[in-house]
């Protein structure tokens, strides 16, 4: 009980240190964008998408600025909601199934 | 008529069936069940090394709304989408393995999913098989990838004109259900959703309204998928309308130097009393060639035309029945210049079979060219899969080849005049698609 309430400080620690929520990024909008990543967006519905389009372009006209959103905008460790992750498992599992298949 | 739709896998052969020898204590009868949820499961033991199983719908274009015209067509292109139980990729994947095949074929009546598939892997096509036709999940993402195959499917079909003034003869025809065309209209293409066709399915594919039909598969077998895996959606569904017939005109002007022209008045329904009359009197008149590139001596309406015209012509009699409604009449293809020439001949043909001018010989050929044409399409696996699904959703029974022989029979030669008085008489509707200058209105024939 307590080892699990220290990791989840833990977590919220490196969220706040790893810093791009202060430029109003979510988890999921850093996501290196591989051909499985690729795939889940083009899934991703519209409004999703459309969210995610705005914060990354929000994002890079702060970085183009030097600047960081001010600080009652920056993304919560609560509110980071990772909308990709279930288009991504998806995505993943059938190039799993794919490749199983093409073994045999 | 039946029109075909996407098949996913390659199809094994189908091989003869075994000799009549009595290898076990099944049936090799037919043996029909309906559940008390409403669905007819009905089996056939042939002993074959094939086995063919179907699954019948009473659902089709007809249950469409002008609302979400196409969706019945983007359904029969979407068999092989994820469901529930397995992912596009291993439904595909799935049956090539095992050599089976998944198709589906829907008229503006019913839907039928088959499969067909060596004996020994029954199951592994049946669970595909059930997961697409129960559990479907119409991911937005494929839906919206198959859209592209409609134009296609549809440019396909219609390389044939006959296609094209079929789907204008029943919109002519009818007010509603049965006017709903076959192919989706070119609007509605990229905008069918995901939502509609779970909607469609969730209304149409209920327990009451299906059938699961296998040849080569113990009855017990089946039942028991039937009730363990089948039973998903009860009730009977949305209603669909009832077919108004109203009787009109469409013309297309397309330039082409042939014409086809298909005048129609409202026939019978399947399996009332005079379906058997119209049926014969198809015959009785002509319904496509007996011998390839023949004169077609038996063809009252071919016979009729060549007095009127040189010009190469092709004309038979039309016949298509529906569960409340039907159509009867006749269909030509003509030479642009002589079309009116060729369809007044066709319609005195018909007229004078009405005033009495058939014998009773006539009458006779024509049964037996009937009864044969019905029973050679019954013979081939597929045929008879079809023939039996299409009867169980009607009517949850099974009739003999020879009762249906029977009741051919019985038909009069005053009833084959009857019906043919009926068509001289009663509202007609009227498809034509050419270079229609010289194309009579249906006003004036």
């Amino acid at each position: 009980a307590g080892g699990g309430r220290m990791i989840e400080r833990l977590r919220k620690w490196y969220y706040n240190a790893a810093g791009f929520n202060k430029l109003g990024l979510m988890r999921d909008d850093t996501l290196h964008e591989d051909d499985d990543v690729k795939e889940a967006l083009k899934r991703l519905p519209e409004h999703l998408y459309n969210a995610r389009v705005f914060r990354i372009k929000r994002a890079l006209d702060l970085s183009l600025k030097h600047q960081i959103l001010p600080k009652d905008q920056w993304v919560k460790y609560e509110e980071d909601h990772h909308y990709l992750e279930p288009y991504l498992k998806e995505v993943i599992r059938e190039r799993h199934e794919r490749e199983a298949w093409n073994k045999k | 008529k039946r029109f075909y739709s996407l098949k996913v896998a390659p199809k094994v052969a189908a091989s003869a069936t075994a000799a009549k020898v009595k290898l076990s204590p099944e049936s090799q009868d037919l043996e029909i069940t309906k559940l008390p949820n409403g669905l007819v499961i009905a089996s056939l033991e042939n002993f074959s090394p094939t086995s063919r199983i179907g699954v019948f719908i009473k659902t089709g274009s007809r249950y469409e709304t002008t609302s979400n015209l196409g969706t019945a067509h983007l359904l029969r292109l979407a068999s092989n989408l994820t469901t529930k139980g397995a992912s596009s990729f291993r439904i595909t994947r799935g049956i090539e393995a095992v050599g089976g095949s998944l198709s589906v074929h829907a008229t503006r009546e019913k839907m039928a999913y088959s499969v067909e598939c060596l004996r020994d892997y029954v199951d592994t096509v049946m669970e595909y098989l059930l997961n697409v036709t129960t559990a479907p999940e119409f991911r937005p993402w494929e839906v919206a990838d198959l859209q592209p195959k409609l134009k296609v499917d549809k440019a396909i079909a219609f390389q044939n004109p006959q296609v094209g003034v079929l789907e204008n003869l029943h919109a002519a025809a009818y007010k509603n259900a049965l006017a709903n065309p076959l192919y989706c209209p070119d609007y509605r293409v990229g905008k069918i959703t995901s939502e509609q066709l779970h909607h469609f399915v969730q209304n149409n594919f209920t327990s009451s309204r299906m059938a699961l039909i296998g040849i080569g598969i113990k009855h017990s077998t089946l039942k028991h998928v039937a009730e363990q895996f089948l039973n998903i959606r009860s009730g009977a569904g949305a209603p669909g309308a009832k077919a108004v017939y109203r009787g009109g005109e469409i013309r297309k002007q397309t330039g082409d130097s042939l014409v086809h022209a298909a005048i129609v008045t409202e026939g019978a329904a399947v399996g009332s009393t005079e379906a058997n009359a119209f049926s014969v009197l198809q015959y009785v008149l002509g319904a496509g060639p007996l011998v390839k590139r023949g004169s077609n001596v038996t063809s009252k309406l071919t016979q009729g035309v060549a007095k009127a015209t040189s010009q190469p012509f092709d004309v038979s009699a039309f016949n298509v029945n529906y569960s409340d409604s039907g159509l009867f009449g006749i269909y030509t293809i003509s030479q642009a210049a002589n079309a009116g020439e060729v369809i007044k001949a066709a319609l005195n043909q018909v007229k004078a079979v009405a005033q009495g001018g058939v014998t009773d010989a006539d009458v006779t050929t024509a049964k037996n060219q009937l009864k044969a044409n019905y029973l050679m399409s019954v013979e081939t696996s597929k045929g008879l899969l079809n023939e039996i699904g299409s009867e169980s959703l009607v009517s949850g029974t099974h009739t003999s080849p020879s009762a249906a022989a029977q009741k051919i029979d019985s038909v009069a030669t005053a009833d084959v005049v009857n019906a043919a008085k009926k068509f001289i008489s009663g509202k007609k509707s009227m498809a034509a698609a050419g270079n229609l200058g010289h194309t009579p209105f249906l006003d004036e024939l």
